[in-house]
């Protein structure tokens, strides 16, 4: 039988402290279960961050939609099936942004290792930091470091705002 | 002109930038909860330090003794990346004044994605990295 292993299974509300709570618990888990792989070690730590970072910065929602939350909580769940890992991450975010998220991961889906790594090298330097301290690089990353298509879909919630959910897959 | 030191925290790095001994170096893992409030005023003092330097005409003493930059950073995420390729920019522009600086960056043995990241700084920027493997005992 495959060895399957569920390393964080978060739906809820997202904060820094809540990030902090689940890469320490994700740090245990890969420093004791995976200990002949350094590079896969930090990849799957990596990728960890740049998905929470991307949860908590870019998900729209304020006061007056906070009950949606209770039937759309962020998500954000590292599964371990024989030996690849699986990363599942949700958020709410507003349909009208919801067009430039599809034709990025559309774009990005559909190039290639190398084109993935100039992409990545391009836009480091141009890359402008917002006030929320995103670089815009979070989704290239994800595509670099699984080497993998990701997984994407929107389940609309009303007029004004979506589910994002988010699959990465690293095969080991 | 004052320099520059941040311990080490969880989620910042350590930072040093001692002017005296024409170093800076930073260590340790980043992804701090506000980037832009930790990593704008270390490229600000650097960069005033090396205009400085140019407006003195102080290139000599950097023949004999160039400026080191040390780079031994464990975990840094995407954010942080940019800030780093920042400060990286500020060696080349200097580099371009006929300033001399080295960097180092160090790897742990076995971490080839630290590696990569590193040759693909050093690509980018078109800057030479002396590259050092940290061995474990």
């Amino acid at each position: 039988m495959e060895s399957y292993d569920v390393v964080v299974n978060h739906k809820g509300y997202i904060s820094l402290d809540v990030i902090d709570e689940m890469l320490h618990h994700l740090k245990i888990f890969l420093n004791n279960k995976v200990t002949d792989n350094k590079t896969l070690r930090k990849r799957i730590y990596s990728l960890s961050v740049e998905c929470l970072d991307n949860i908590l910065k870019h998900s729209d929602l304020n006061e007056e939609n906070h009950e949606l939350l209770v039937d759309y909580p962020p998500r954000f769940i590292v599964e371990r099936i024989a030996g690849s890992f699986l990363i599942h991450t949700g958020n709410i975010v507003l349909n009208k942004n919801s067009e430039k998220i599809v034709k990025r991961l559309n774009y990005l889906n559909e190039l290639d290792e190398n084109e993935v790594n100039e992409l990545y090298k391009n836009s480091l330097s141009n890359a402008e930091i917002s006030e929320k301290g995103g670089a815009g690089l979070g989704l290239i990353v994800m595509s670099k470091l699984t080497g993998q298509k990701i997984k994407f879909d929107f389940e609309k919630i009303n007029d004004k705002f979506s589910y994002f959910a988010m699959q990465l897959i690293f095969k080991n | 002109m004052e320099g520059l030191y941040i311990s080490a925290q969880e989620k910042s790095p350590k930072v040093i930038f001692d002017p005296e001994k024409k170093i800076f170096e930073m260590e340790g893992n980043s992804r701090p909860e506000n980037v832009r409030e930790f990593y704008y005023p270390i490229i600000d003092i650097l960069r005033k330090y090396f205009e400085n330097v140019i407006d003195k005409g102080d290139l000599e003493s950097y023949i004999e003794a160039p400026f080191n930059f040390t780079f031994k950073l464990d975990y840094f995420n995407s954010a942080s990346a940019k800030f780093i390729s920042d400060i990286l920019v500020i060696i080349k522009d200097f580099m371009n004044e006929k300033l001399i600086i080295k960097v180092n960056w160090y790897f742990e043995d076995g971490d080839d994605d630290m590696k990569e990241v590193g040759e693909d700084f050093s690509e980018m920027i078109s800057l030479p990295f002396n590259f050092i493997m940290i061995q474990h005992n």
